[in-house]
């Protein structure tokens, strides 16, 4: 298997692409301590008039959207909640969202999914890649073609980051760049707020790090001579950003926001995430997944929606103020995403069970138009009755909203390999 | 013939295409009151082979608690609204906001004159059943959980002899009240019955569910679930706490052995000699507890999640508001 990596789509406009052009910018301005790129205005200006950016909110296990974006109130599988008008005249989503209904001029709603998978893993594995793997071919995941699309080729931070504390529900959607290579694997942490193993062992000098670091850089171009492999130059090139990775830590250090910020994205772990994920976005990394875990709710629907809504609801409204006083929401795509939805009839358990069939997205910031709404399901929410997509049409519309050609190639081998499934559209009425 | 719960049997099963969350009985009758999930609050007669379920009167969401009091049914629901209805006549007598948040349960003391409502805002408060006056509003549970979530407070129940109340919150906390004060006369805790998983889902269940007094006022039983591992499901074990709650001491555990779910509803037998404990998951149960022997006399499955009963004077039939269904059952021996 290999890929192609010299020539991008292979379009003319791409010979001098923009990550190139951009990294050199950031490359001259910033230097190793210039994690703190922003802090250069001309530059700081630059990056965020042309880098765009990706946050990913997993819902892990699947909420409801008949609790959140496509409220049902007053028919038999509606549930207790009601459904509240939002900022946008006609769109009314579930009464656990006050502070996103205010914002709703900043969010596009997908209410027609028809994903066809009840299944945890498998249905995971669709939505966070946007097709079916195939049998000899391990398709990346978005935050690794966000992260090849969307990074600079000199990056000295992280191209994708990936959240994900809770156990369950974590081994069905495992970031996988595919056959784009390990160069775009996620940095994923499981435990802790800060990734293990970034920071230098104390028994090694700083100097004795560098020396190893060439000493391995002169073994591997030994090796490397006479042979053409991509995936020698991805793990090479990973090797390449160690430094600037392990400068990135601070990155990660939620206590370096005043309490105010803090306060702003409120105490919960998920807060905290989606805190440090602006931080993460705003130095440069194009692409941030937060999951949030657990919305399975087969049993006690109601509750848990009762508890997590509000927290999605509030840390969403936080990011998005944020992002947009920072001048960052326009260029940086939110997403709510899980691997189904909620079926609309209730169980004796007061639960919902897996369900695809008709369930909701949504899409805020870059590329999208604000208060639009796509699809429709029908009364009780059984089914899609207005404007039915799949995966591969959101992911069109994910890259469409992020300036990315959802019908670009790359390669792997000689086989050219579209983004998205050949024709697929994107939705053009959400389209910004 | 005394109620033997050895003899448990169906009388009658009747689905319907709602959930009911309670049921109140008409003293001397088989007429009963129902809160249903459609927001509707219904009446019908269950001595009849196929009763007419009469809607009286709608709330804005569910309905989940009613209770008698006087000549008026009393609803409350997750609109926040307490409802009074004419018993006889069907009509609606009045109608509050009464509180902010879902109202879980309600609770009429044994003279009638008191009603209680417990509800998300964390307040319970205290009425005059006949008039719908304010009485006193009792606030001993926190807002928030220790992890910053919205606490639940689900349950309250008075004493036999209507001098004191208990409320039973989300994360296990128990309050008893001294009814005419409002002052807190102690507090009790069953911390089994939350669950908080830090690790895998990073949210929470349980909650205190069921509160009764014993018929001599010197026990108090809780009702919930224990401690569960995937906490998607109801899958803990159903969970019943007693205590000598003038002592603070937990007088008797019932971990469960059969059932899981959650425990929705308590009945002491007035004389002591059994604890109904009523609730469900996906299915349902009624569990007849000894408490002198600390074991279980009789554990039934029940088709669908039992959410209330109501008994009859005779504590021999029991009507049950179900998920889905109303269920009739002896213990005529």
């Amino acid at each position: 298997m290999a890929v192609r990596r010299n020539n991008f789509c292979g379009s003319p406009e791409h010979a001098i692409d923009r990550r190139g052009f951009l990294g050199g910018v950031a490359a001259g301005a910033a230097g190793l301590a210039g994690l703190g790129v922003l802090a250069e205005p001309a530059v700081a200006a630059e990056m965020k008039k042309q880098q765009k950016r990706c946050i990913l909110l997993w819902l892990a296990g699947g909420a409801s959207q008949l609790e959140t974006w496509d409220p049902k109130p007053g028919v038999e599988t509606g549930g207790p909640f009601s459904a509240i008008p939002t900022s946008v005249p006609g769109v009314h989503i579930s009464e656990l969202m006050p502070k996103m209904a205010q914002r709703m001029k900043h969010t596009c709603l997908i209410r027609s999914l028809n994903t066809r998978n009840g299944d945890h893993n498998s249905g995971a594995q669709i939505m966070i890649r946007g097709r079916r793997d195939e049998p000899n071919l391990k398709y990346p995941d978005l935050g690794a073609v966000l992260a090849r699309e969307l990074g600079r080729a000199d990056s000295q931070v992280p191209d994708y980051v990936a959240f994900y504390f809770a156990t369950e529900g974590r081994g069905s959607a495992p970031g996988s760049a595919g056959f784009l290579g390990s160069r775009y694997a996620p940095m994923e942490l499981y435990k802790s707020m800060m990734p293990e193993n970034i920071v230098r062992h104390k028994d090694v000098s700083d100097g004795d790090h560098k020396d190893r670091a060439e000493l391995r850089d002169l073994l591997s171009k030994q090796f490397a001579r006479g042979r053409v492999s991509p995936t020698l130059a991805s793990h090479n090139e990973a090797y390449q950003r160690v430094r600037g990775l392990m400068a990135s830590d601070k990155l990660f250090d939620v206590t370096r926001e005043p309490q105010t910020m803090r306060d702003l994205y409120g105490p919960t772990q998920f807060g905290e995430q989606v805190l440090v994920a602006r931080r993460l976005i705003e130095a440069g990394v194009p692409f941030v997944r937060v999951s949030r875990a657990w919305w399975d709710s087969h049993g006690q629907n109601f509750e848990t929606h009762q508890e997590m809504v509000p927290e999605l609801d509030h840390v969403m409204a936080a990011l998005l103020d944020d992002l947009g006083q920072r001048g960052l929401l326009e260029h940086t795509l939110i997403i709510t995403l899980a691997e189904f939805g909620r079926t609309p009839q209730i169980n004796p358990s007061l639960g919902r069970d897996h369900f695809a069939s008709a369930w909701s997205c949504s899409l805020s910031g870059c590329g999208i138009k604000g208060g639009a709404v796509w699809g429709k399901s029908d009364q009780t929410g059984n089914r899609v009755v207005d404007g039915e997509i799949g995966a591969a049409q959101l992911f069109a519309t994910i890259y469409s909203a992020l300036g990315i050609n959802p019908q670009k190639h790359y390669y792997v081998g000689s086989r050219p390999v579209p983004l998205t499934d050949p024709g697929t559209k994107p939705i053009k009425a959400v389209l910004a | 013939m005394a109620a033997n719960p050895e003899k448990l049997k169906v009388v009658s099963q009747l689905s319907r295409r709602d959930i009911l969350f309670g049921i109140a009985r008409v003293p001397g009758t088989a007429r009963v009151f129902l809160a249903s999930s459609d927001a509707g609050v219904y009446v019908a007669d269950l001595s009849q082979p196929k009763p007419d379920f009469k809607e009286i009167g709608k709330h804005k969401s569910y309905v989940t608690s009613v209770v008698l009091a006087g000549s008026s049914v009393v609803s409350g629901g997750y609109d926040g609204r307490l409802c009074w209805w004419d018993t006889q006549k069907l009509t609606q007598v009045r109608a509050l906001d009464a509180h902010k948040k879902w109202i879980r349960k309600l609770a009429v003391s044994p003279d009638g004159r008191a009603l209680a409502s417990v509800a998300d805002d964390m307040v319970c408060r205290l009425w005059d059943a006949a008039s719908g006056k304010l009485l006193n509003e009792l606030r001993g549970h926190t807002e928030k959980t220790p992890h910053h979530f919205s606490s639940m407070l689900y349950a309250c129940a008075f004493s036999p002899n209507g001098k004191h109340l208990a409320t039973g919150d989300k994360t296990g906390h128990i309050v008893v009240w001294e009814t005419a004060t409002g002052r807190q006369v102690t507090t009790l805790e069953a911390p089994v019955m939350y669950t908080w998983d830090p690790v895998q889902r990073v949210h929470s269940i349980g909650g205190i569910r069921s509160l009764a007094f014993s018929g001599d006022g010197a026990l108090l039983a809780v009702g919930g679930m224990g401690k569960v591992g995937n906490i998607d499901h109801l899958e803990a074990k159903a969970r019943v706490e007693v205590f000598d709650w003038q002592n603070g001491k937990r007088t008797a555990e019932f971990p469960g052995d059969k059932f899981t779910g959650l425990v929705e509803r308590l009945e002491f037998h007035p004389k002591g000699d059994w604890l109904l404990a009523a609730g469900g998951a996906m299915d349902g149960f009624l569990m007849f507890l000894d408490l002198k022997a600390k074991k279980a006399l009789k554990q039934e499955k029940v088709q669908t999640h039992v959410h209330d009963v109501a008994l009859n004077e005779d504590r021999d039939t029991i009507y049950a508001a179900c998920h889905g269904r109303v269920g009739v059952f002896s213990l005529k021996g």
